[in-house]
């Protein structure tokens, strides 16, 4: 069976050197052209997209694929920062909030769980494993209206605690720190602290949670993803659009602009179309600064 | 064995069996509960009361003109003879089963091919395949149904080259593969890195062996290569399998483009959001989404145990 | 996994599931085992919850209302606004809307008030807002004190007493206010549960240049328009209107105009519904309009996606079928406004020029809340956020105010979408006068959704006009049914 472990970025660099050296393969590359296109395209069109006016837009030159002769990128920059009193940077910082914190703080709560499971056989922990694998499957729709119902009773709909706490729950993280924290710390490096007289809080602060970092740093960056991208939890609890993440204001703008009661004067496809631009920028600026993190770093077992 | 070993970051130790259980012997046992209590409360509050209250208010029934009342499992028989959730549910099946071969398809050549190819054109396509995962679902679909309106995206210039006028691409013989293409292009490059990872974890030292018992590189592509990341296969297709049973959010972003091709039934999670949200019936939406889940539930132990021997063949 | 799961995290796939450590059984039979227990501990948290859980649906119910409103505690003052609150200590009454003039109106009526402050925010438009509302009614808590409604949907939120009759907080000194069919659509049972803002007359907005350049007379019957549809596509025009599916508000206006009644509903009895979708009136519409898709002259875009923007501004379509916000919706499309504009109005085509129909599509109002803790400060709020509306704030809207309607400045505006047009002379304001009212169901979101269903298949000619409507009337007479309604057909 093959074994399952988190590697580090040097053990992935090594087997690359290890083969033999590659013959140019035209018709290889030629496929990854053609993947690059597709998988690019829409970002593409988003651009030139957004540097139209509504006019370009509809009834532009050059088509959608090209520049109209009118660049309107930073009229629409300018648009988007200040339509209806500057909103969507607000939803911007309200989506780093959420994410943030969400992740963060599921992040606290996976380590110390997956810690907990997988160095202590607690009673119950049988059980408690068994919930947290079948709560995968749980359909989350079903999740949000008692959800809503429930925060409505305590009066927290409405508030970033709507969307912050329910953030909170990372079953998988909870999965991946236990499968990691059972490899990668030996027991006897635990017992040996304990040996010595350090408290369990003391042996997992100084003894066990370095040892765990790689695993915590993806579990991080896919909660702050996850939080980030999260839409109809946030669509469901609140309903003042100023506490509104990036993602449900911009569905906001979309049924503005879409329903039958007037927009005004302002283009609302410019700002959708230049605010998706914006908001997604961030995170793939994360993703590709911070490869090396989850490039090579995991790699997948099997099912026993 | 073959030398993919388990690394971890600390020294390798000593068999765990035995190491564990004398370990575990010796350690203050129920503390592991004040670890686990932070999560465990989350998990109590935000996922099983709700499931639990979701599930209480599926016994009951309520009626606009009327009062609610205790219909026991009468949701549950109405929703598996109801029209819409079947009709539902046999779409997500069917796209399921058409959406995962492809998906795997797309991935694994991409993987492959990049596992064989070590260019900087090679690397800088693995980054841009995967950047569609770091875009939300909901902006994703939000940028695919502009680019498939006839009128404002590019269709009508590209079949214009040919001179053909532009198909609708959300009408409802093409929704279909519309949505497929915006699944595709949405989380293939997730699965290629999951399979990439699990390729370089491969020994190359394999390729060398069947290179001189003069294996070409398909060869050791589709006879090496690919049975030994068989699990990290299986495993992204029991959660593919999980998630598109439960697809929501394209179609949902999509359907008011799609001038009724997507109705609000389409898919089973869809008819519950509309039945809670849109119609007021939260007590049959619960019933819905009990139903979805059950069915997924034992969708996936077939394939689990389906899949059973393929795991512990390598 | 395939698809990211709503409402929480996409769940992180990249896991390594570990070789269990636990030795025995695999992972699925010890799941499966243990999720009997599991199982049985989730039945005993079901009592808990189900006790601490449940909830009733809010409402003040009382019949009478106080003379005057509790005074409201700093707590209970909404926050989040969308706008800035001038007097703090004020009263503070929540807002949800999403019309592009409530800003100005907001900020007028702040100023003008220093015992009440509006608090507005944008929670959706249209049906994204319904939902919000609906499901803060369910939970009996969320709701604004003051809410924006299209008439439509008054009779879907009346029916879950979610609704303040506004005659108990003096509105009918407004009846006088408004035109007998506004009247009708917002009243019930004799009592005055909206405060109109703005309407939606329908009229027929066609594209000047190319009637001229086919030589097309401006069409007064629906004869008269088939006719110019003919016209135009033997010299090889562009298509002259659109059908759509998924606008189904346009349809039933146009059944409404053609005759059909197609609900009767009273609150003062809340569980009786008539229904009679499956009538003449909407069959001749149908075969009408499905009889010029076929010909190939009409085209069937839906009306809520960019692609029917991009067709009315490059000139595919001839006509278009609008209400009065149409031109405010559209301007943000970068359609030319002024003298080099091609749009202009004129009446709706009739079915008999004799006796003309005019309808209603769309249009708002402003009702308050029975979960709101201030319903006098909130009537106050939708009774005078609007009506006083000059030149500068009016907006692209068509006022429901009479007062503002014979407003001199109102009637002689030229509208510049129009090429200078007076279209509120011309057009508009007669049609809204003409406008008798109309009866809408109390599951108005349902009705329209099957709507949309029946016409994807009759326009595309899977269904014949009978077959859909007599499948719409059994689907919605069913549905009315299960609900605990008593139907009555005809």
């Amino acid at each position: 069976m093959t074994a399952i472990g988190i590697k580090t970025a040097d053990k992935a660099v090594q087997s690359v050197r290890g083969r033999a050296k590659p013959k140019p393969r035209i018709g290889a590359h030629v496929f990854l052209i053609v993947l690059v296109i597709y998988f690019l395209l829409p970002l593409w069109w988003l651009i030139v997209a957004s540097t139209k006016d509504a006019h370009g837009l509809f009834s532009g030159t050059g088509g959608a694929l090209w520049f109209d002769k009118t660049f309107a990128l930073f009229d629409n920059l300018g648009l988007l920062f200040t339509y209806n009193g500057g909103i969507y940077l607000r939803w911007l910082g309200n989506s780093l909030l959420y994410a943030v914190s969400g992740g963060v703080g599921a992040t606290a709560l996976a380590i110390l769980a997956g810690y907990g499971f997988a160095k202590f056989a607690f009673p119950g922990r049988r059980l408690s494993l068994a919930l947290l694998l079948g709560s995968v499957m749980v359909p989350l729709t079903a999740l949000v209206i008692p959800t809503f119902a429930m925060l409505s009773q305590v009066g927290m709909t409405n508030t970033i605690w709507a969307v912050i706490l329910p953030s909170l729950l990372n079953p998988f993280g909870v999965y991946l720190m236990m499968v990691y924290a059972t490899d990668a710390i030996p027991d006897e490096l635990l017992d040996a602290a304990r040996v010595d007289g350090a408290g369990e809080l003391r042996t997992f602060l100084t003894v066990a949670l370095p040892l765990l970092r790689p695993a915590a740093v993806t579990v991080l960056l896919l909660s702050v993803v996850g939080t980030w991208n999260n839409y109809f939890l946030p669509l469901a609890v609140l309903s003042s659009d100023n506490l509104f993440p990036v993602t449900v204001g911009l569905g906001l703008w979309d049924g503005l602009a879409n329903s039958a009661s007037g927009t005004g004067t302002t283009s609302l496809w410019s700002l959708i179309i230049l605010g998706s631009l914006v908001s997604i920028i961030p995170l793939i600026v994360a993703f590709l600064s911070l490869q090396r993190y989850w490039r090579g770093g995991l790699a997948v077992g099997s099912l026993k | 064995m073959t030398g993919t070993g388990s690394y971890t970051v600390a020294r390798p130790s000593s068999p765990r069996a035995t190491t564990a259980a004398r370990g575990k012997s010796t350690r203050p046992k129920s503390i592991g509960w004040l670890f686990v209590a932070p999560f465990g409360l989350v998990f109590l509050v935000f996922l099983v009361a709700p499931l639990v209250y979701a599930f209480w208010l599926s016994l009951f029934s309520k009626g606009l003109a009327t009062g609610t009342t205790f219909s026991g499992i009468g949701n549950y028989v109405k929703a598996f003879t109801d029209t819409e959730f079947l009709g539902g549910l046999l779409f997500v099946v069917v796209f399921s089963v058409v959406l995962i071969p492809l998906q795997m398809l797309v991935s694994l050549a991409a993987a492959l091919v990049l596992d064989a190819v070590t260019t900087k054109l090679a690397r800088f396509s693995r980054l841009m395949i995967f950047v569609p995962y770091a875009i939300p679902a909901v902006i994703g679909a939000l940028m695919w149904g502009f680019l498939y309106s006839p009128g404002f995206g590019p269709l009508a210039q590209l079949f214009g080259l040919f001179h053909a006028s532009a198909p609708n691409l959300l009408g409802s013989h093409e929704v279909f593969g519309a949505l497929l293409n915006v699944v595709t292009w949405q989380w293939s490059g997730y699965y290629m890195i999951i399979i990439y990872a699990a390729l370089q974890g491969i020994d190359s030292s394999l390729y060398e062996a069947a290179r001189i018992d003069g294996a070409g590189p398909w060869q050791i592509a589709l006879r090496i290569k690919v049975p030994l990341v068989a699990s990290a296969l299986v495993l992204i297709l029991v959660f593919a399998l999980i998630g598109t049973l439960q697809f929501f959010t394209e179609p949902q972003v999509l359907a008011p483009s799609s001038n009724g091709a997507i109705t609000p039934s389409f898919t089973p999670n869809m008819y519950a959001y509309n039945l809670a949200f849109a119609n007021s019936q939260i007590n049959y939406a619960s019933a819905i989404s009990f139903a979805l889940g059950l069915v997924v539930f034992i969708g996936v132990y077939i394939f689990l145990f389906a899949t059973r021997k393929k795991g512990r063949i390598v | 996994m395939g698809v990211a799961h709503d409402c929480g995290q996409s769940i992180p796939l990249d896991a390594s599931l570990a070789r269990s450590r636990l030795p025995g059984l695999g992972p699925e039979q010890r799941s499966f085992r243990v999720k009997k227990k599991a199982l049985i501990a989730l039945v005993g948290l079901a009592v808990v919850s189900a006790l601490t859980a449940c909830s009733s649906p809010g409402g003040s119910g009382g019949s009478t209302p106080a003379a005057t409103d509790k005074p409201q505690s700093q707590a209970d003052k909404p926050s989040n606004c969308d706008n800035k609150i001038l007097y703090p200590s004020a009263t503070r009454v929540s807002l949800w809307g999403w019309s592009p003039t409530l800003p100005v109106a907001v900020d007028a009526f702040d100023k003008a008030h220093k015992d009440v402050q509006i608090c507005w925010t944008n929670a959706g438009a249209g049906s994204a807002e319904y939902q919000k509302f609906s499901t803060a009614i369910a939970a009996g808590k969320g709701a604004p004190d003051v809410i924006m409604l299209e008439t439509d949907h008054l009779n879907s939120f009346l029916i879950k007493d979610a609704l303040v009759n506004l005659s108990d907080y003096g509105a009918d000194k407004w009846k006088s206010d408004f035109s007998a069919g506004t009247l009708k659509d917002i009243s019930s049972n004799g009592g005055i549960y909206a405060i109109p803002d703005d309407g939606g007359p329908v009229a027929l907005m066609y594209r000047k240049d190319i009637f001229d350049q086919y030589g097309l007379t401006v069409p007064k019957t629906w004869a008269e328009y088939a006719a110019d549809a003919d016209k135009l596509k033997s010299a090889g025009g562009p298509a002259i209107g659109d059908w759509p599916n998924d606008t189904p508000a346009f349809a039933q206006a146009m059944f409404a105009q053609a005759g059909a009644d197609t609900f009767d509903y009273n609150i003062n009895q809340k569980t009786s519904l008539g229904v009679d979708i499956d009538n003449a009136a909407s069959r001749k519409v149908l075969d009408y309009w499905d009889g010029l898709v076929q010909k190939g002259e009409v085209v069937t875009t839906g009306q809520s996606s960019t692609d029917f923007v991009s067709e009315l501004s490059s000139g595919k379509l001839a006509t278009f079928i609008a209400a009065s916000w149409e031109p405010g919706h559209l301007t943000g499309a970068g359609f030319t406004r002024g003298p080099g504009s091609p749009w202009r109005v004129a009446m709706l085509p009739q079915w008999n020029a004799d006796s003309p129909v005019q309808v209603n599509w769309g249009g708002s109002t402003y009702a308050v809340t029975t979960q709101s803790k201030v319903p006098h400060a909130a009537s106050e709020v939708a009774m005078e956020l609007f009506g006083h509306e000059n030149q500068q704030t009016l907006g692209a809207h068509f006022p429901q105010h009479v007062k503002v309607q014979k407003a001199s400045w109102f009637v002689n505006a030229e509208d510049p979408f129009f090429g200078g047009q007076k279209a509120n002379k011309e057009v508009w304001i007669p049609t809204a006068d003409a406008y008798k009212g109309q009866s809408y169901s109390p599951f108005q979101d349902y009705y329209y959704q099957q709507v949309t269903a029946m016409l994807t298949k009759t326009t595309s000619g899977a269904e014949s006009s009978k077959a859909g409507l007599s499948k719409l009337q059994s689907t919605i007479a069913s549905y009315a049914k299960a609900q605990g309604f008593t139907v009555k057909t005809k």
